[in-house]
């Protein structure tokens, strides 16, 4: 599908009442926010080890139960939200940082380059995304910083052709010419009226790929590419607790939950933001 | 834009679900058994880890044990006493200077290849040895002693030693002193690796192997030497035999209880339950010989070259709450290097140091580990009192990667230190220990005479002295254990270096006696344990029941 060109009157806000699912999803966002902003407000040492009480169930002192090291998995959820979402922000921050400047770059550059870079796009497009993430992550190994260069690297096609495409209905735009013709100089006109104008759809094309961003970094997590233990990561919370699924399905279940929820808030939420933008929801 | 895949989390949480709930086979009437011994069917087995190696010289897995034993066989094996029992060889006499050890071998023994096993069979494998890189850890400690081998007549083969070793009988016990088909030593075209190409005398022949799925043997029909510890004679019961290299646990016992695998090893203690809960099922247990699951501690690298930190270390670990938090009290703590099965195993070691974490922090700030980093480490002159444990996953079993965690967890806890584990492929690992970049070393080793561990690891040459100890009076003692025929003189020997390694310089942080389980269905028969060693067995014993 194709991101439609902004139509003025979906800029204007609408006074109507959230429905449930933005609701719901707004709720959960708000929730792993804070668990990211302050984790000690719901729960203490995320590495603290009790082996007299491993694989504990659910109960008031536990509220997710203890994990097969006796560590509290609620305290790991919370604190592993700021792990999780930050590999999946600073992804994005990557791909579209590193997006805008190659889409801006293909896009008013003259034929040959242009080419070059959007075949370019296209091979890495091409490559399903957690494959070019472990494809990078091979070559420079594993840990927190690469895994974020690899989903940053993996996700950036997708920015760079939309900015691309934008790119070239702008530079053809009567206030870009009258620009040139008043003899405006090439970085002003780039920074002041091409680049402002590219850059409507980026917001909820990133909101949708963080969800997505999150979801590969908890898989390659769960694989062991990512953080290394103890650090609590919901993919690699997931991993640990595989082992124990007959006798303690919380361990990886809820660690599993807190990824979905999150992924389908920011999506559901990401979708909504589409929405509005392209005018469906007028 | 429509890419977003939640169907990984999704998959995985459908996947928890389901084997959460799978019911465990209904209990029928009247619980069937394997009968008695039956030939003919196929068996698919799960294990825990695929060999590194399918040549039984190169043999480096306590794990991998069970596959040598289908394809190769050693001039000796055990007897539950700890003895040697007569097998490819008939009998050995021993000169009276000790130097000397010569074996009558059996006369109706060929390879699968069809070359006969003969004297020349057995100096071909042991020449074998004598090739520069082919392995040096066998060529300095169960070799080191070894002059020639001699073949006197075809059934006679001589072993002339430049001084007395009774570790060369162990040695011819063990894999790497399996007989090769001198042919296969010619012609293999990776020697190193092994696999089909490879001819052996034993019940079975590899005929397949796919790397990191199975390996697949089928019976020799022509075999008719086994051991007088062996319960028959003649070729195996079972037609063909499938491994099937099932690294998780969970996936191992969800294989058996829903009956596509007919028995596995390696269950660990939180899966005993559903094993044990079924009656369709067994299990059984098996104590390794051999040292016993340590943390070596490096003393060539700082913190580790101060005893007050070796020691703090070791007082910082609460063993026993660990053990019981991984392994839910079925591991058997270990206090000395040597495993407790073991004739050599020193006793009086037991709860003379150890989880002691008031000591543990006054042996720090003795050493000068006083102040403390926001993460609540020890610090010294800036740096942290970090330590770093490189774990090769080939070699991980049991659980020691959660059982690293757990010390991780209880050293921070008790006093402030930082063990960094990291668990690495095969080659990364070689790297690191190569370039000395790690503090602790972990191995457990099966040998069945324990004398060959602590020259592997202590001896100031032994091929993994991972440690740097370097001690004249340590090399002697390990020396005379290897010398002597005589039981008592061996015992006091290897007291000295338990007490040199364990209580004066604290080079060891023994944590448990690694042990095996096999859960099977029960129409499983003959499968168990081989003697001495407590490893599991080949299959040549076994059976499936109709």
């Amino acid at each position: 599908m194709t991101i439609a060109l902004p139509r003025p009157e979906s800029r204007r806000l609408t006074l109507r009442r959230p429905r449930p699912g933005i609701a719901a999803a707004l709720i959960v966002l708000a929730l792993v926010g804070t668990a990211v902003a302050w984790p000690a407000l719901f729960a203490g040492d995320p590495l603290a080890a009790d082996p007299l009480h491993v694989l504990q169930a659910p109960s008031a002192a536990h509220w997710f139960g203890t994990d097969q090291l006796g560590r509290d998995v609620f305290g790991r959820v919370v604190h592993g939200a700021r792990h999780s979402l930050s590999i999946g922000v600073a992804a994005t921050v990557i791909a579209v940082g590193a997006g805008i400047l190659l889409g801006l770059l293909a896009g008013l550059t003259h034929r040959y380059a242009d080419e070059a870079l959007s075949r370019g796009f296209d091979a890495l497009a091409a490559f399903p995304l957690v494959l070019l993430a472990l494809l990078f992550i091979a070559i420079a190994g594993t840990g927190t910083t690469s895994l974020i260069v690899a989903i940053g690297i993996a996700t950036l096609p997708h920015y760079a052709r939309v900015v691309r495409a934008q790119t070239l209905v702008v530079r053809q735009a009567p206030y870009v010419t009258h620009a040139v013709a008043f003899g405006a100089s090439r970085t002003r006109l780039v920074l002041r009226h091409v680049l402002p104008n590219v850059l409507g759809p980026i917001p909820v094309l990133a909101m949708i790929g963080l969800g997505e961003a999150v979801l590969i970094a908890a898989g390659l997590s769960f694989l062991g590419l990512g953080p290394q233990p103890p650090s609590p990561e919901w993919g690699a919370m997931l991993s640990e607790g595989r082992g124990y699924l007959h006798i303690a399905w919380w361990a990886s279940v809820l660690p599993g939950a807190a990824v979905t929820a999150t992924v389908i808030s920011l999506t559901v939420i990401g979708r909504h933001l589409q929405g509005r933008f392209e005018g469906r929801h007028q | 834009m429509r890419r977003i895949r939640p169907a990984v989390v999704i998959t995985v949480l459908a996947l928890a679900l389901t084997s959460a709930c799978s019911p465990a086979s209904s209990g029928a009437a009247g619980v069937p058994d394997a009968g008695q011994p039956v030939s003919g069917g196929s068996l698919t087995w799960a294990v825990e880890t695929e060999p590194i190696t399918f040549n039984p010289h190169q043999y480096a897995q306590a794990k991998a044990r069970l596959l040598v034993w289908n394809t190769f066989e050693a001039l000796l094996t055990h007897d539950g006493q700890g003895g040697y029992v007569p097998w490819l060889a008939t009998g050995y006499d021993v000169s009276s200077d000790g130097k000397t050890y010569t074996f009558k071998l059996r006369t109706d023994v060929t390879f699968s290849d069809g070359e006969k096993f003969d004297a020349a069979a057995v100096k071909a494998n042991i020449d074998q040895f004598l090739v520069e890189g082919y392995n040096p850890g066998v060529l300095a400690v169960q070799l080191r002693y070894l002059d020639k081998v001699e073949v006197v007549d075809p059934a006679t083969v001589a072993f002339h030693l430049k001084q007395p070793d009774v570790l060369l009988l162990d040695f011819l016990s063990t894999p790497q002193g399996a007989q090769i088909s001198p042919k296969s030593l010619k012609e293999a075209k990776n020697l190193k690796a092994g696999g089909p190409e490879l001819a052996g005398t034993g019940p079975f022949v590899l005929d397949r192997y796919t790397a990191g799925q199975e390996v697949h043997f089928v019976r020799n029909p022509r075999y008719n030497w086994a051991p007088s510890t062996a319960k028959h004679q003649g070729p195996a019961y079972l037609d063909d035999i499938t491994y099937r290299f099932l690294k998780e646990s969970s996936v191992r016992v969800g294989a058996l209880t829903s009956g596509q695998v007919q028995i596995v090893e390696g269950v660990p203690a939180t899966d005993e339950a559903l094993i044990t809960a079924n009656p369709q099922l067994t299990l059984s247990r098996g104590l390794n010989s051999g040292s016993a699951y340590s943390y070596y501690l490096n003393s060539a690298n700082a913190p580790f070259d101060d005893l007050r930190v070796r020691q703090a270390f070791r007082e910082a670990v609460d063993v026993d709450a660990v053990l019981d938090g991984v392994y839910r009290g079925t591991a058997t703590r270990a206090w000395s290097v040597i495993g407790p099965t073991s004739p050599f195993y020193d006793k009086s070691l037991e709860k003379t140091y150890g989880g002691d974490a008031a000591e543990a922090n006054r042996l720090l700030d003795e050493a000068g580990w006083t102040a403390r980093d926001a993460e609540g480490f020890r610090v010294k002159d800036g740096r942290r009192l970090t330590v770093r444990l490189v774990q090769s996953a080939p070699f991980v079993r049991d659980r020691r990667d959660v059982l690293a965690q757990a010390v991780q967890a209880a050293v921070k806890q008790s006093a402030g230190i930082d063990l960094n584990v990291a668990l690495v492929d095969q080659g990364t690992a070689t790297q690191a220990l190569a370039d000395g970049a790690y503090e602790v070393f972990d191995n457990s080793r099966a040998d069945t005479d324990a004398g060959a561990a602590l020259g592997l690891l202590l001896h100031s040459g032994g091929a993994i002295n991972r440690i740097g100890v370097k001690d004249p009076a340590l090399d002697t003692a390990i020396e005379q254990g290897q010398a002597s025929g005589d039981q008592a003189k061996r015992t006091e020997a290897y007291r000295q270096v338990q007490k040199f390694v364990i209580t004066d310089q604290a080079l060891v942080l023994p944590l448990y006696a690694p042990a095996d389980q096999l859960a099977a269905s029960v129409k499983v028969g003959g499968a168990g344990f081989e003697p001495t060693a407590g490893v599991p067995g080949s299959a040549y014993d076994i059976w499936l029941g109709k």
